[in-house]
């Protein structure tokens, strides 16, 4: 049996070596990809296109208008004196958050009298949104000075102190989850037309007259991709270390294990999807369809999944790029041994094992 | 306005094409007459597909020039293509459309609609046979009803002159002879067409016949003026229980200018009729008794194997 | 007879394209795979979705270690514990126990009130807490030391420390902050986009595989009427897919549409053109259907995924990368997207959206086009 299987990997393996583009492709697209977009990529909200509305004119003011251009987070669109003008600067996008000023304020804070300023905010983002609001009211407390109503209880100050990502970096948390997206697509994309291109060109007859059984054919297909998986998997980990500062806090061999599980069984949906289709466009939609904005949008990648709708937290159960990102995040960022993330594993296998299976079954009914 | 019948359907002038160091077509020149069945003989390989593309205004020649009812094909090919009819070696009409919804969309390509369309459609399902059949997916039709479909979805337009790119591959002798009788009736309603076969029966039904070679054109003429290259009775059949000893011997013979072996049978060129008489005493000698010599008329095959010979011992 | 010339130009120019149009369409409706992927798949995958993507963090997982134990500290936990933003996972003796909670999640946030805290308060000095945030959830993190900031900062207000200057936050077009509204037209616009240049992608190429792209390069038809008559075919079923689809942002998610309706969709068309025109771009450049996928995928999908603004700001790229940007059509798409639901405008604020849409659709199909040409040798 392992010998049949290998027959059907080495000719997988000398068509893909005559189709150098593919090959290459799914080789080198992981790093190119992972290179270019954790560069572009990040959460971390900056340059906020700002306007300030001074209708105070006092110097307290214009302190604390330099106090949230100076932060560094905040770029100075536009400054006036007439509120009038933020509708069609909102409106046109031009700005995303406005200071105003009320008149009085430098006269009210000579008087110890409390007073308010007014912070305009495009909420459309809503988490840049918040973010903005979060500068905007550290700003202003640092600004501010304080009265105590009551000699007796004083403020409570915070010590923030951030583990894992000391510096909050978003690359950090960012690149595992770009390396699974990545890694999901290129996966899906290599294996979805496999097995269809075979029926198509009706090439599958001739297997059907071999000895060769259902399991060996498509583990045999799928091997060759494995390992050009497993290449392109580890170029974007040194990539990822040597310029995004991600070091592999744990251990690399757990790191290669679950990396191999999630290739094989991003690799094995991709098969699934081959068996189903009947012709190469439908393998092509079906696998984008499958592969792209699930694994985008539901694997944890960008949005938190403890925060989705318990129904759906369910759902993302078929996705293995979840199951793979919180191993992966366990691993690099935290250094976590097996005993947290093996529950990660047992995910991944079972999935693996469920797609294997199904495509099987597909096969055997053709072959 | 396509010229009457004195002017050549087809010119090619040193018609050349090729792909980086490949040359597949070699300085072909030929003219071709209206109302003939030309044909373009030749094994695979031999250049045959890319002079018709060329022809067809779907490939560029890379050095000298060809042009088709009166156009030139490098630079007037949207021209040609209003005014031929082309089917492609490759089966390439929808499968998953209809035999009715195919000819009303390659009609409605060439310009037909509505009455028109109607009756070019009538005409094309009666004549291929198709009656029957004008809901049915066209993935579901016997092979040979789909060549000919392809083949008067080609005619819908009514042009002048069709050209046929192996036609008749993976049809069974009998749909094949029926094609082929439709190719007769269209050169009889004074279509030129322009075929390439490989078949030699089919290249037999040709008014006239070039033969194709790795790139070059070596010889062209009506069939029986192919056959004229070996004089009376210098072709002769043997049979013999053991082919292939004779072969070698035979052509050890003088005067045997050449053999070739067709399955159990052999066709020996002798240099002159008079030589066959000793044949069958040169083959008792291997062991062939009851061996059988008689003259034959030459087939096109055997022009065919007799001018390939020639040339490359020239090239030689 | 037999020219080609028939009526009068234009007349005739259109019925070839109808005629295109019909072979398109009933090529389309005979695979019977395809009807329920156009059409049934972007409806599942927005209200999957629409669900799925949401920013809004809630009740961050927090861990809570009470070294002091006097009622000063544990009227602040209770602060935590009652608050909306947290849900304590839980409370630990010592610090030490914090760290299998975060290394496993269970905790994305941990509090630590030190022993003596309500001495030091009653002493008239501010009293210090710890909080350490999990940072491989970089979201998580940031936003729950935010949250926990603003919980201290009530506790401080209510203990009486009042700061004189106190900040009112207006928030436009979105007040309750959901990011739902924010997120859902966002995945309008990807689904259209991936449908779009999934079906063109694959267009042309296949009529390559199959052999009927010979014939039809025989025929007179012009690389322009080809173009055109694969374009309206697969903008029909995505204008018919945007209307299934657009029902469950409006009346599911109820995403409000301040906007004008008609607005939206005639501001759809120039996207269309240009997604369904890069699909057919691709169709022209790949020899196989396979690197029609791989391409589509990987240089136009996936860059249009990541690089529109759709989930990661395009101001905090680099600016060699919001250059770039400029040439995505989903990023003048969601820009009009969101404009039209949050912000209720409309032509007369986006035209440089649509006039960028409308370039880039004409240039990439006049490419297309071009490409086509070169094809027949």
């Amino acid at each position: 049996m392992l010998r049949r299987t290998l027959a059907i990997a080495v000719k997988e393996l000398l068509q893909l070596r005559r189709d150098p583009r593919t090959a290459l492709t799914l080789l080198g697209m992981p790093m190119v990809m992972l290179l270019i977009y954790g560069y572009a990529l990040s959460f971390d909200v900056q340059h906020i296109r700002f306007a300030v509305v001074d209708q105070d004119g006092t110097r307290p003011s214009r302190d604390v208008a330099q106090a949230f251009l100076q932060s560094g987070y905040f770029d100075l669109v536009s400054q006036g004196r007439d509120p009038r003008v933020l509708d069609a600067l909102f409106d046109s996008g031009r700005i995303q958050a406005a200071l105003v000023i009320p008149s009085g304020y430098g006269s009210d804070l000579a008087a110890r009298r409390s007073t308010t300023l007014q912070f305009v905010l495009d909420g459309s983002d809503s988490q840049t949104a918040t973010t903005i609001l979060g500068y905007a009211r550290q700003i202003v407390g640092s600004v501010s000075p304080v009265i105590r109503k009551n000699a007796r209880d004083a403020a409570v100050a915070p010590v923030p102190l951030v583990w894992y990502n000391p510096d909050l970096s978003s690359a950090r948390f960012l690149v595992p989850g770009l390396l699974a997206f990545i890694l999901m697509v290129t996966s899906v994309i290599a294996t979805a037309l496999a097995v269809v291109r075979e029926k198509e060109r009706g090439t599958m007859e001739s297997l059907r007259a071999t000895p060769l059984v259902a399991i060996e054919l498509l583990i045999g297909k799928t091997l060759p991709y494995l390992l050009l998986a497993s290449g392109a998997a580890t170029g974007a980990l040194v990539i990822a270390r040597l310029l995004f500062d991600v070091h592999v806090r744990g251990s690399l061999f757990w790191l290669a294990a679950v990396t191999l599980l999630f290739l094989a069984a991003s690799l094995g949906w991709g098969v699934l999807v081959s068996t189903v289709a009947e012709t190469q466009q439908v393998a092509f939609q079906l696998g984008l369809l499958s592969s792209m904005l699930p694994t985008f949008i539901l694997s944890g990648f960008i949005f938190p999944i403890s925060s989705m709708p318990p129904a759906l937290q369910v759902i993302t159960h078929i996705v293995p790029a979840r199951y793979f990102l919180v191993a992966l995040r366990a691993i690099i960022l935290k250094g976590a041994g097996p005993e947290v993330w093996w529950n990660q594993a047992v995910g991944l296998l079972v999935y693996g094992a469920a797609v294997l299976a199904v495509a099987t079954a597909r096969t055997v009914r053709s072959l | 306005m396509n010229g009457g019948s004195s002017q050549p359907a087809v010119v090619a002038r040193d018609l050349t094409r090729t792909f980086g160091p490949f040359v597949a077509v070699d300085r072909v020149s030929f003219e071709v007459r209206p109302g003939e069945i030309f044909g373009f003989l030749g094994s695979n390989g031999a250049g045959k597909t890319t002079t018709i593309r060329m022809l067809c205004g779907l490939l560029a020649p890379s050095s000298g020039s060809a042009s088709v009812l009166g156009f030139d094909v490098a630079t007037q090919a949207a021209e040609i293509k209003r005014r031929i009819g082309y089917m492609s070696q490759r089966f390439s009409l929808y499968n998953d459309l209809t035999v009715e919804e195919n000819l009303r969309f390659w009609g409605g390509a060439y310009g037909l609609f509505g009455a028109e369309m109607a009756g070019r459609a009538e005409w094309a399902v009666v004549t291929a046979d198709l009656e029957h059949s004008r809901r049915a997916l066209v993935r579901s039709l016997p092979g040979g009803y789909r060549q000919r479909l392809a083949l008067v979805a080609a005619l819908l337009h009514e042009p002048p002159i069709v050209f046929l790119d192996e036609p008749t591959g993976g049809v069974d002798p009998e749909a094949r002879r029926r094609f082929w009788d439709l190719i007769d009736e269209l050169a009889a309603a004074g279509k030129t067409v322009f075929v390439t076969t490989h078949y030699m029966d089919e290249a037999e039904r040709c008014h006239r016949v070039a033969l194709m070679h790795a790139g070059r054109l070596l010889a062209l003429d009506s069939v029986p003026d192919l056959k004229s290259v070996f004089p009376q009775g210098t072709v002769v059949e043997v049979t013999c229980g053991r082919p292939a000893q004779a072969m070698a011997r035979l052509e050890e013979l003088p005067g045997v200018v050449e053999v070739a072996l067709f399955g159990e049978r052999l066709h020996v060129v002798l240099g002159n009729p008079a030589v066959g008489a000793s044949l069958a005493r040169s083959l008792d000698a291997v062991g062939c008794e009851n061996a059988t010599v008689r003259a034959i008329s030459p087939s096109l095959e055997d022009v065919f194997i007799h001018v390939i010979a020639r040339a490359e011992g020239e090239a030689a | 007879m037999g020219d080609g010339g028939r009526g009068s130009g234009a007349g005739r120019a259109l019925r070839t394209l109808v005629n295109i149009l019909i072979k398109e369409l009933l090529q389309l409706r005979r695979d019977p795979k395809i009807l329920p992927i156009l059409f049934i798949a972007p409806v599942i995958q927005l209200t999957l979705l629409g669900y799925a993507a949401t920013t809004d963090i809630k009740r961050v997982e927090l861990a809570v270690c009470d070294l002091d134990r006097t009622a000063a500290s544990r009227r602040l936990a209770d602060r935590f514990t009652s608050s909306a933003y947290f849900r304590v996972t839980a409370n630990v003796d010592s610090q030490e126990q914090f760290d299998p909670l975060l290394q496993s999640g269970r905790a994305r946030v941990a509090l630590t009130i030190p022993a003596g805290f309500e001495a030091e308060r009653s002493a008239g000095r501010p009293g210090r807490v710890q909080l350490v945030a999990d940072g491989a959830d970089a979201m998580s993190g940031t936003i729950g030391l935010a949250y926990a900031a603003t919980v201290l900062q009530d506790a401080s207000v209510a203990a009486g420390t009042v700061p004189l200057v106190s900040l009112r936050p207006t928030v436009l077009y979105n007040p309750d902050l959901v990011s739902r509204n924010y997120m859902v037209p966002g995945i309008l616009g990807l689904i259209i986009m991936i449908m779009t240049m999934m079906l063109t992608a694959m267009a042309v190429v296949r009529e390559s595989e199959l052999g009927t792209m010979e014939q039809l390069l025989v025929t007179p038809l012009t690389p322009g009427q080809l173009i055109v008559g694969k374009l309206i075919p697969y903008a029909l079923v995505g204008l018919v897919e945007v209307f299934t689809v657009l029902p469950v942002v409006l009346f599911w998610f109820r995403v409000p549409l301040r906007g004008s309706f008609l607005t939206l969709l005639l501001l759809t068309l120039p996207y269309m053109l240009c997604t369904l025109g890069l699909g057919l771009f691709i169709s022209t450049l790949a020899q196989t259907q396979q690197q029609a996928m791989m391409l589509s995928a990987f240089v136009f999908i996936l860059p249009q995924m990541l690089l529109s603004g759709f989930a990661f700001p395009i101001q905090n790229m680099p600016t060699f990368f919001q250059a770039l940007t400029y040439l995505v059509p989903l990023r003048y798409y969601l820009v009009i997207l969101r404009g039209v639901f949050l912000k209720g405008v409309g032509l007369a604020v986006l035209w440089p959206q649509a006039l960028a849409l409308v370039v880039m659709g004409v240039a990439i199909l006049g490419l297309a086009r071009l490409r086509f040409r070169r094809r027949l040798g």
